[in-house]
């Protein structure tokens, strides 16, 4: 049989395009370290060291009230810094989850294609994508500078960034919603305004939903790194230790943020569920759920 | 007698270069019952999409209710393939959609309805006989039953060109029967102007006339009556 290559590059593709990948990796990689190979030989044992010297056993003074000021609560732990950190986090991851997205939703409808001309999408894509460019601790050290250390300039940049990525999310949902129900609303002679409040925003809400879920579980995670610059949460405990070389504080505040972040995780994957296409059975029993009734 | 819709020389397509069809003359007046058959890719959804100015002709003259500009609000309605419901949501949701067309923009969107608009959703449900399912999500309804909301939603809306492209296919005969009989009661009692493209020559052939978009010269498609 005669030898075809576009016939084997068609039936190989898969194998062919992992391969490139990989070759490609690999090529950059090497680039990168650019022959200096020594600093990864020690890397493992310098690592063991560090763990066992410093961050091993962690120390759990962390879930203990703070000497200043005095503890006025009934249990010691709720004065702690790893409890006021974590509780702070929260208040910004959901702060900022539900300021980002009622600011978001009327950006998406702009920017998208399938309901604005082009000359109105593609600014307002530009500006989503902007806000987007920054990660969140860049905007945080921003909003500091700004307003000052605390959770105040933590909720701003959060803020920012949520406007940022979920509007993408939202606008990407928008833009995929079948045109059928929109053509029929557009014929009848409907308003833009009526059309998202009738038509997009009913069609697409357990997408927006379960983004707005999403979007929160993302911002309990990064809550905790925007602190390192003085943004508020646990990060600023995090920081503050790790000035002090209390590597085994750190550790503890770690596993604590670990095993909240599991927490909110699992909770947002459930309750994320009640709202996804497949599992849109559920949708009812989730509001009930929350109402109490059978 | 005024046309409805007027077509004189009308290209429809989706580029200049890539025309689709050329329609000399076509005139419709109200009360009227237009069927329109063809085969796929032949350009009937785009001379629907075209008529309900949703897409804007390449080139010719098309007025509906003798203007060039979007008609009325209200006046025109489409019921696409695919129905256009949304699927989520309750057949009242769905019907009232319609029925926000006679009432102020600010109304719709803050949802405090006028009593009218409410009366005119309930009595829409119930010519379809959907009482029983009003407050149902659409996607838990049959096909029939879905193509029965799309009709009551184009009548609370008091539509007076009902635009309906393949609604009935990927239904059974018998179905798809009791629903062209309850549209065609409905168009005929109220003067409403219907065009609705068929695939089942024999269904379309009840309409009071019957139109084929068939392949012409420079492969364009053409509009002929089809005798009955």
């Amino acid at each position: 049989m005669k030898f075809d290559s576009s016939t084997l590059l068609r039936r190989k593709k898969y194998p062919i395009f992992l391969l490139c990948v990989i070759l490609t990796t690999w090529y950059v990689f090497v680039d990168l370290v650019d022959g200096d190979w020594n600093s990864l030989e020690n890397s493992l044992e310098n690592l063991s060291i560090f763990f066992y010297e410093s961050l091993w056993p962690p120390n759990w003074k962390v879930l203990e009230a703070r000497s200043y000021p005095v503890c006025d609560r009934n249990w010691d732990i709720l004065c702690s810094p790893a409890y006021i950190g974590i509780v702070e986090t929260l208040k910004i991851a959901f702060v900022s989850t539900g300021l980002g997205f009622i600011i978001s939703l009327p950006l998406a409808t702009l920017a998208s294609r399938n309901l604005q001309n082009d000359s109105i999408a593609i600014p307002f894509r530009l500006l989503l994508s902007g806000m987007r460019t920054l990660p969140s601790l860049i905007w945080a050290i921003f909003f500091v500078i700004l307003v000052g250390l605390g959770p105040v300039s933590g909720v701003l940049a959060m803020t920012f960034y949520t406007i940022g990525y979920l509007g993408k999310l939202q606008y990407e949902t928008i833009e995929g919603l079948s045109k059928d129900p929109l053509d029929a609303a557009k014929a009848m002679g409907l308003s833009n305004i009526e059309i998202i409040i009738r038509v997009v925003v009913p069609e697409s809400a357990n997408n927006l939903i379960s983004q707005l879920l999403f979007m929160f579980e993302y911002n309990v995670r990064h809550g905790s790194v925007i602190g390192i610059v003085g943004a508020g949460g646990i990060g600023y405990y995090i920081s503050t230790y790790l000035k002090f070389l209390q590597y085994d504080k750190v550790m503890a505040l770690l596993i604590v943020l670990f095993f909240v972040v599991v927490i909110i995780d699992l909770l947002s994957i459930k309750a994320r569920s009640y709202f996804v296409e497949d599992a849109s059975l559920k949708y009812p029993s989730m509001i009930k759920t929350i109402l109490g009734v059978k | 007698m005024s046309s409805v819709v007027s077509a004189v020389d009308l290209k429809i397509g989706y580029s200049s270069s890539s025309v689709l069809a050329n329609i000399d003359n076509l005139q419709i007046v109200k009360g009227e019952i237009i069927s329109i058959i063809g085969e796929s890719g032949i350009g009937k959804t785009t001379l629907i999409r075209n008529i309900a100015k949703l897409q804007e002709p390449l080139a010719g003259e098309l007025l509906i209710f003798g203007l060039d500009t979007r008609p009325k609000r209200g006046n025109v309605g489409y019921i696409p393939q695919k129905l256009g419901l949304i699927k989520h949501e309750t057949v009242y949701f769905n019907v009232l959609e319609g029925a926000i067309c006679h009432q102020s923009i600010f109304r719709s969107v803050s949802g405090f309805h006028d009593q009218k608009v409410i009366d005119k959703v309930e009595e829409s449900i119930k010519l379809m006989r959907l009482s029983d399912k009003i407050d149902e999500p659409i996607k838990y309804l049959s096909g029939g039953q879905q193509r029965r909301v799309a009709v009551a939603r184009t009548m609370a809306q008091g539509a007076k060109l009902i635009l309906a492209d393949e609604f009935l296919s990927e239904l059974d005969d018998k179905t798809a029967d009791t629903v062209w009989n309850v549209m065609h009661d409905y168009v005929k009692a109220n003067q409403i102007t219907l065009i609705i493209v068929e695939h089942n020559i024999e269904r379309a052939k009840l309409a009071d006339r019957c139109f084929k978009l068939e392949r012409g010269e420079n492969n364009f498609s053409i509009l002929v009556e089809v005798e009955k």
